[in-house]
């Protein structure tokens, strides 16, 4: 009779360890699903590529051809600040503005969640040690965000062509490739946003927009001048003033 | 009482675990009964090595899982033309780099900028390549997959040969217990083949290990000028500091090579190259990044006379008189080449595990 109240007992434990929503007076729903929206702007209006022009604060006129970025590590901030880690294998998302701009999340617990972390780029510290993440190479290699001599991702791949006001006939490319170097250089960044309280359930899929303002890969922390340097690379001055500029990119829109 | 806490302990474990499979000695290969045996290897680091940088842990090297890494490594699939596999450029009996081209030859007879490096004792290397391009094994064969003068194929290419090939599904499901062909699980294969690469039985380890060898007095005097002359890149027992330096060699117009400094972008970084490990050093011909040196006594006289300056030269090269490289004399150069021939391991170069054929 003790085995059976030992096995009753067990199976009863067995039951709640692995469930999440087991806080008494919480209603247990299945889990849902969240689809971020990037919605590519500048300076607040929908982003339109070439010939559509924008103007810097460095007062130099651009164009865009080419806005890629990668979105990894998605962690959902409850509202009692405890987080759920979206499983990183799957967390890994391409954002391109001549394609998906929508990382669709599913099977997350039911909850009523505040905010969202999301890292700009590839953690290097993750990659590739958990396991999946070596399988976001295809399609990163499909959209040209890998390095061509070292093995590693672009985190960022924009591309344009620009004029300064002095010479506005004399029209010149522009590009901006953002990534790690090697261990040398970090510049994967985490992003925190906050928003209103929202349910997470298996009854509706909720959606939430995240707008990624370009405007700010050239003026917010730092200013980056075209005309001062049109081609950034592997560049250890300007590439992580980049990174930092494009991690104040992202806001909520609600 | 006891009896029944175990059972409840092992029906917990199991109810929790993502992928029951992992770490298991026998895998589930489909949903049905059938299993195949996949016994975990025996990855040993040897007594006189340092701890591995590789995390066998989270990938830890299973007898199918190597043997779907040694048939990728062999395997012309993973090249555009379906001829130039990773052992192309990378032969056994050479300690796995090649002899015949100065720098190594790539799809449709292409010719790369470096010398293909030799391939032992992965696990215990903090970088990969002459520039320290890939930092973790498992990314390291990106590189080679995806360059024009190497491979020129892509890795979503290459699944989708390795998807629509007659064995490789099996073997995937084989090695890793359920069905799959990815990028995670393709590359981890190879590295489960690449890290069992231990190369720690020349003379030198065994007289390391105190074991029953002795030494000529001209390897003992070739090890006393290493020791002083060289130990101070070519550090501990894998004769490498893992450093990046520029050693004096004059610049090649051909290549104008500039080194680490394509990885990190660092003005100072320009021309070093990754100091490498001296095992097998005697049939690893040709020498330095480029290969342009064909034999021990032409990196010598070269240590001696024939560096050049420029601003990144590693200071240990200048000479208080102004001039730059290495005092060894005739003499030295003989005793320190019969030491660097007690770093040849002819078991490593044999052992039919890592064998083609």
């Amino acid at each position: 009779m003790r085995k059976y109240i030992a096995l009753l007992a067990g199976v009863a434990i067995l039951f709640t360890a692995c469930n999440n929503n087991d806080e008494p007076g919480n209603i247990i729903s299945d889990p849902g699903s969240l689809n971020l929206v990037f919605e590519n702007t500048v300076d607040g209006t929908p982003l339109a590529m070439a010939p559509v022009t924008y103007t810097n604060s460095s007062n130099e006129t651009y164009t865009i051809n080419e806005l890629k970025y990668i979105i990894s590590n998605i962690t959902l901030i409850k509202t009692d600040n405890t987080e759920y880690i979206y499983p990183v294998e799957n967390s890994y998302f391409l954002i391109n503005e001549d394609g998906s701009k929508t990382a669709n999340l599913s099977d997350i617990p039911a909850d009523t969640y505040k905010g969202i972390k999301f890292g700009f780029g590839v953690d290097p510290t993750k990659y590739p040690i958990e396991s999946g993440t070596l399988n976001f190479i295809p399609l990163a290699e499909e959209a040209g965000m890998l390095w061509t001599w070292s093995a590693g991702y672009k985190f960022l791949k924009f591309e344009g062509d620009f004029t300064d006001a002095t010479n506005p006939d004399d029209v010149t490319p522009f590009l901006y490739h953002v990534g790690s170097h090697g261990a040398n250089l970090d510049n994967y960044k985490e992003v925190t946003l906050t928003l209103n309280e929202f349910q997470i359930s298996g009854e509706n899929t909720m959606s939430k927009t995240i707008q990624f303002d370009v405007a700010k890969i050239f003026d917010s922390v730092h200013t980056l001048s075209l005309e001062e340097k049109n081609e950034i690379m592997v560049d250890p001055e300007n590439a992580p003033k980049i990174a930092e500029n494009t991690s104040t990119a992202f806001s909520i829109i609600e | 009482m006891k009896i029944a806490y175990y059972f409840i302990l092992i029906l917990f474990c199991w109810s929790c675990s993502s992928d029951a499979s992992d770490g298991d000695a026998t895998t589930p290969t489909d949903d049905d009964a059938m299993t195949v045996t996949n016994p975990l290897l025996d990855f040993t680091v040897p007594s006189n090595f340092p701890d591995a940088t590789y995390s066998i842990a989270q990938n830890p090297p299973t007898e199918k899982g190597f043997e779907l890494g040694k048939k990728l490594f062999y395997d012309g699939q993973l090249a555009s033309d379906g001829v130039v596999s990773c052992g192309f450029c990378h032969i056994q009996s050479f300690s796995f780099t090649h002899h015949t081209h100065i720098t190594s030859h790539g799809v449709d007879g292409q010719i790369g900028t470096r010398n293909a490096q030799p391939l032992h004792n992965l696990a215990f290397m903090n970088e990969f390549t002459w520039d320290g391009a890939a930092t973790f094994l498992d990314t390291q064969p990106i590189i080679p997959i995806t360059a024009e003068v190497e491979m020129n194929e892509t890795v979503s290419n290459v699944l989708s040969k390795l998807s629509a090939d007659d064995d490789y599904p099996t073997l995937f499901a084989e090695a890793f217990g359920s069905e799959g062909v990815s990028a995670d699980r393709m590359f981890k294969a190879l590295s489960q083949f690449m890290v069992m690469m231990v190369s720690a039985n020349s003379k030198y380890d065994k007289w390391e290990r105190g074991e029953a060898v002795t030494f000529t007095d001209q390897e003992h005097a070739g090890r006393a000028v290493f020791n002083t002359k060289c130990a101070s890149c070519h550090a501990g027992t894998l004769q490498t500091d893992q450093s990046y330096r520029n050693n004096g060699l004059p610049i090649d117009p051909v290549y104008n090579d500039i080194g680490r400094e394509r990885v990190t972008g660092l003005s100072t970084d320009n021309r070093k190259f990754k100091v490498p490990s001296l095992r097998n050093i005697e049939i690893t011909f040709p020498y330095m990044h480029d290969g342009r040196l064909g034999t021990l006594e032409d990196v010598l006289d070269f240590y001696t006379d024939g560096m050049v300056d420029s601003p990144t030269l590693d200071d240990q090269f200048r000479r208080p008189d102004g001039t730059f490289g290495l005092d060894i004399s005739p003499e030295e150069k003989v005793q320190l080449i019969a030491f660097l021939k007690t770093l040849t391991d002819n078991d490593f170069i044999e052992d039919r595990r890592f064998a083609e054929f």
